[in-house]
């Protein structure tokens, strides 16, 4: 019974320590608000390589590589084989995008533009199936012959074109174009497995 | 001046030698600025009666101790008073009615005092509380380091700093607790599951880190340590400062510590440097019945993270599997670049404590602020990829109330609120989510000691409400509120078997959310893409598929709920202790991290992990034995090991500790080079290769589709686990004066090993041989 009545005059005594407590818990409530939008800019979801023919124009092929989820776990698809014409001279060029948010698609493109001394796009395909350049690619050497038409501010190939001559018809060979992502680290011998991929995509390639 | 009517109140203390442990006999106690005193008995006790009920300062002396001064207040329990040998580098301490583990008496802990941490001060608080059975640490690298208690670690290990749960991104095995223990008076780790004293997250035990202990009457006293380390060339220094007189105390103290790019043995570790900046300030106030204090600390850390473990394709990760060194290495630097962490941890904490007959009434509030950058290698290295701000407040009021029919213990009240949002401008899409959490909790922990057995029981109530807002990466928002309530119980029984053997044990149950990562995670985080338990799901042909978003009533969801079972028996004569701990933990709906395919994107295969859920059980055995050959020599023997099972699909688990042996010789003189007291100890352990990993599926056969794995598939890891491993390290810790120091050398045999718990195992060896030079002055 003491106890009681002790605990009485207690509560009376500190009643305004209960109060402040009590405002504490009142006083705590959630915000709502979502992560502001981000423009993603690390995500690639669609290349498109495209050869014009140098002789016509309107001669072009185009080889599209998808990944609508970008990072989620849906498989990359290589959607076009590439075909080309026997003796023919191409440029190829690329359209990188990032198509994660239908209604906002950004072009990546003319951020490699302006990064150009720290990207090198490589290339590995079947041996010889092109006349020029001819061999299998600077994958596996990175002086080996590629025509680079662009070269970046410290005179380093860049590889957003580059120019190729069709061998003799062929069906079901390889090609094979990565980029590579090289800050400090591009120099004149920097190579295929220096710095960090942004891309990397293998189509089948048949030239009649 | 003793007054006409006699005055009935007494103080029954204990005195014990600060480093056995054991009673010292016959010390004279005073009280100061009276003629009372007494001297102990040949047990260490005294008493001192007839006094009047007020606050007293007891003075403590005897011929080989420094002297002791402690200010008693009259609604304190027994004091315990631990006199330090006046040849160590130990300090006096005074522990007033508090058990070793804590407010619960039969839970398995460990504890490691002052000075302990005195000889840590360049490691982690993982790696210091990893040298304790049963404890190890997994870790990122050489910077990230997280306690592992019995196989669990991340958010089912509360940290509890000076009082409250450390509020951090808790998430992954790559975020360490912003601690400095420089900062710190002591470090306990509880093993049994501590749900019922601390909530949710204790599930798989506790570490608690306790500040200074502001003493009062203590003279102006401190310490300046500085040191340097020739792996990493790592140099750090620190300063602590306290005093007290009869109402009021303060400690302050600041550290800074900076190493550069590691070594393993073959190759600098490029990138693993580190800097970090701490400061903490803590204020006592006292008057008779009441007790003020408030705390202060700040930790600022830039981590780096090997270079070599981010690869963005998964042939690159493929050629860093397969080859014997880290694909990229550089000179040595301190320059820290990405992938690096930089988060900067405040922490405030207004305790008010009040003594009565009534009991001690203690209510607590506290503000964190945890701010955290991320950076990755990617084309905008510059952007954070990770932003985030962690609010967490805390307030609570606990009562503990006096001895009623033999009953003792604590009812409580806890208030827990975190509000954790990105910020802007990171060019992706959050791998967290914006969240509130809000949770209630009410908790009573009881002891009734019958005889020779205590008997302790606990329950607890917790309510938790969580608001969740994030965006899919098409930018569309997502929002989800839920909420669990939860009761978790415990019950402990301590025995006192004889003088020298006792018995504790505890059942225990605790329970957890699972946290936003878990839930949440969504895309790239290092070298892999991550999928929470609500981003990913298997359609009608098995394929894993991320492109919705699931809630609660998807159904595939629960909280953990876990089970354990913890038992110590110890025994302790003449300087010789042997502590058997044996356990047991059932974990329902246990959630863990596992590879599950390698997919082809835009850049090539990556490997693709996943967060599931499975019925778990963990089993173990925790032995040391410690022996004094001679009064100074002495050897201690431990083992640690653990057996775990997924039960739900019968198959070993992911990232579990290995089989541990451990062996320790000390020898201490005081007869070199005219020093106060020389201490030498050679360390050994073996660590034995992980036989209960997952089967090893290549990531090439992965890519070349050799073996193809779905969500229901066997559970596997890209490497095997690496070998076991021989480790020896010696260590020199002398005194004279004020002056002390210590001389270390860490993996003398400059081995080549990789650890098991460290993710950075699949990349790269771990550190090669470290001297470490100490010296601090004392006043």
């Amino acid at each position: 019974m003491k106890m009681k009545v002790n605990m009485l005059k207690f509560v009376r005594k500190y009643s305004l320590y209960f109060m402040v407590l009590g405002v504490l818990f009142l006083g705590a409530c959630g915000d709502d608000d979502a992560p502001e939008e981000e423009n993603e800019l690390e995500v690639f979801t669609n290349v498109t390589l495209i050869f014009t023919n140098n002789a016509d124009a309107t001669d072009v092929v185009r080889a599209r590589a998808e990944d609508p989820d970008g990072v989620g776990v849906q498989e990359l698809q290589v959607l076009d084989d590439i075909t080309l014409t026997a003796g023919a001279t191409y440029t190829l060029t690329y359209e990188i995008l990032n198509a994660l948010d239908p209604t906002d698609v950004e072009d990546i493109g003319a951020e490699i533009v302006d990064e150009d001394h720290e990207h090198q796009f490589f290339f590995s395909f079947t041996n010889d199936v092109f006349t020029n350049p001819a061999g299998d690619g600077n994958f596996d050497n990175a002086s080996d012959a590629i025509n680079y038409n662009d070269m970046d501010e410290n005179n380093n190939p860049v590889g957003l074109s580059t120019t190729w001559t069709a061998g003799s018809a062929t069906t079901g060979a390889s090609f094979r174009a990565r980029l590579q992502h090289q800050p400090n680290v591009k120099t004149s011998t920097s190579g295929v497995n220096d710095g960090d991929t942004d891309f990397d995509l293998t189509f089948v390639l048949n030239i009649q | 001046m003793q007054s006409q009517s006699p005055c009935t109140y007494k103080i029954q203390g204990t005195i014990l030698d600060a480093e056995t442990k054991q009673p010292i006999p016959f010390v004279t106690v005073r009280i100061k600025d009276t003629e009372l005193g007494t001297v102990a008995d040949e047990n260490g006790k005294f008493l001192l009666d007839k006094l009047c009920k007020k606050e007293y300062t007891l003075l403590c002396s005897s011929i080989g101790y420094k002297p002791v001064a402690h200010h008693h207040d009259s609604y304190h329990e027994k004091p315990v008073i631990y006199m330090a040998p006046s040849s160590s580098d130990l300090e006096g301490v005074v522990v007033e009615g508090e058990t070793i583990t804590g407010d619960v008496k039969s839970l398995a802990g460990d504890r490691i005092d002052k000075a302990e941490l005195a000889a840590k001060t360049t490691t982690s608080l993982a790696a210091a509380v990893g040298d304790i059975q049963g404890v190890t640490f997994t870790s990122v690298g050489a910077n990230v380091q997280v306690p592992v208690i019995h196989g669990l670690y991340g958010n089912r290990i509360l940290v509890v700093n000076n009082g409250v749960k450390h509020g951090f991104q808790n998430w992954g095995s790559d975020h360490a607790p912003e601690i400095d223990i420089t900062s710190a008076d002591n470090v306990s780790v509880l093993k049994g599951a501590s749900g019922v004293r601390y909530g949710p997250e204790a599930l798989g035990g506790a570490v608690v880190v306790e500040g200074h202990s502001l003493d009062l009457s203590q003279k102006l006293h401190g310490n300046i340590s500085s040191g340097y380390q020739t792996n990493g060339r790592g140099y750090h220094a620190n300063a602590n400062l306290g005093a007290g007189n009869e109402k009021f105390s303060y400690h302050l103290g600041a550290a800074y510590r900076r190493i550069g790019d590691r070594s393993a043995p073959d190759y600098v570790l490029t990138n693993t440097g580190m800097i970090e900046r701490s400061a903490s300030l803590g204020m006592r106030y006292h008057l008779p019945q009441w007790d003020f204090k408030v705390y202060y600390s700040y930790v600022n850390q830039d981590l780096g993270l090997l270079r070599s473990s981010v690869a963005d394709s998964g042939d690159l990760f493929a050629r860093s599997l397969s080859a014997s060194e880290p694909i990229i290495i550089r000179d040595f630097s301190y320059t820290i670049n990405e992938p690096r962490q930089n988060s900067t941890h405040h922490l405030g904490t207004l305790a008010i404590d009040w003594y009565s007959d009534l009991g001690k009434l203690k209510f607590l509030i506290s503000q964190q602020i945890n701010q955290r950058d991320e950076f990755d290698v990617r084309r905008n290295a510059d952007l954070p990829i990770i932003d985030l701000d962690l609010n967490t407040s805390n307030a609570r009021l606990e009562w503990y109330h006096p001895v009623w029919n033999g009953l003792e213990g604590i009812i409580g009240l806890q208030y827990f609120y975190q509000n954790n949002d990105n910020n802007p401008g990171t060019g992706t899409t959050p791998f967290i989510p914006n969240y509130n959490t809000n949770r209630i909790s009410l908790f009573a922990i009881e002891s009734l000691e019958k005889g020779k057995n205590t008997f302790e029981f606990g329950v607890r109530l917790d309510h938790e409400h969580n608001s969740v807002r994030g965006r899919e990466t098409n930018q569309d928002i997502f929002r989800n509120k839920y909420s669990f309530t939860n009761v978790t119980a415990s019950i402990g029984l301590v025995r006192e078997i004889s003088n020298d053997w006792s018995f504790r044990s505890n059942l225990g149950s605790a329970w957890r959310t699972p946290n936003m990562a878990e839930l949440y995670s969504f895309g790239q985080h290092g070298f892999k893409l991550q999928f929470g338990l609500w981003r990913y799901y298997s359609n009608d042909e098995g394929e894993l598929r991320t492109d919705r978003v699931l809630t609660e009533d998807d159904g595939i969801t629960e909280p953990e709920k876990g089970y354990k079972w913890i038992n110590e028996l110890s025994y302790q004569k003449d300087g010789n202790s042997l502590t058997l701990t044996a356990y047991s933990h059932y974990i329902e709906n246990f959630i863990f991290d596992r590879p599950v395919a390698v997919i082809g994107t835009i850049r090539g295969p990556m490997p693709v992990f996943i967060y599931d859920q499975a019925n778990a059980v963990f089993t173990g055995l925790d032995f040391t034995y410690k022996h004094a050959f001679k009064e100074n020599l002495k050897g201690t023997l431990g083992m640690s090991y653990l057996w775990s099972q997924n039960v739900s699909k019968d198959e070993p688990l992911i990232n579990q500790p290995p089989l541990n042996i451990n062996a320790e010789l000390s020898w201490k003189t005081s007869s070199i080079a005219g020093l106060d007291e020389s201490k030498l100890t050679m360390q050994t352990s073996y660590t034995f290769r992980q036989f209960q990993a997952p089967r090893t599926v290549s990531v090439e056969q992965l890519i070349n589709r050799e073996v193809i794995i779905t969500p229901e598939s066997e559970i596997f890891d890209f490497r095997d686990a690496p070998d076991g491993y021989f480790l020896a390290n010696v260590m020199w810790q002398w005194s004279k004066g004020r002056f002390g120091g210590q001389l270390e050398v860490r993996n003398i045999l400059n081995t080549s090993y990789r650890d098991y718990l460290n993710q950075m195992r699949y990349f790269a060896d771990e550190l090669g041989r470290n001297v470490l030079i100490t010296l601090n002055y004392k006043f």
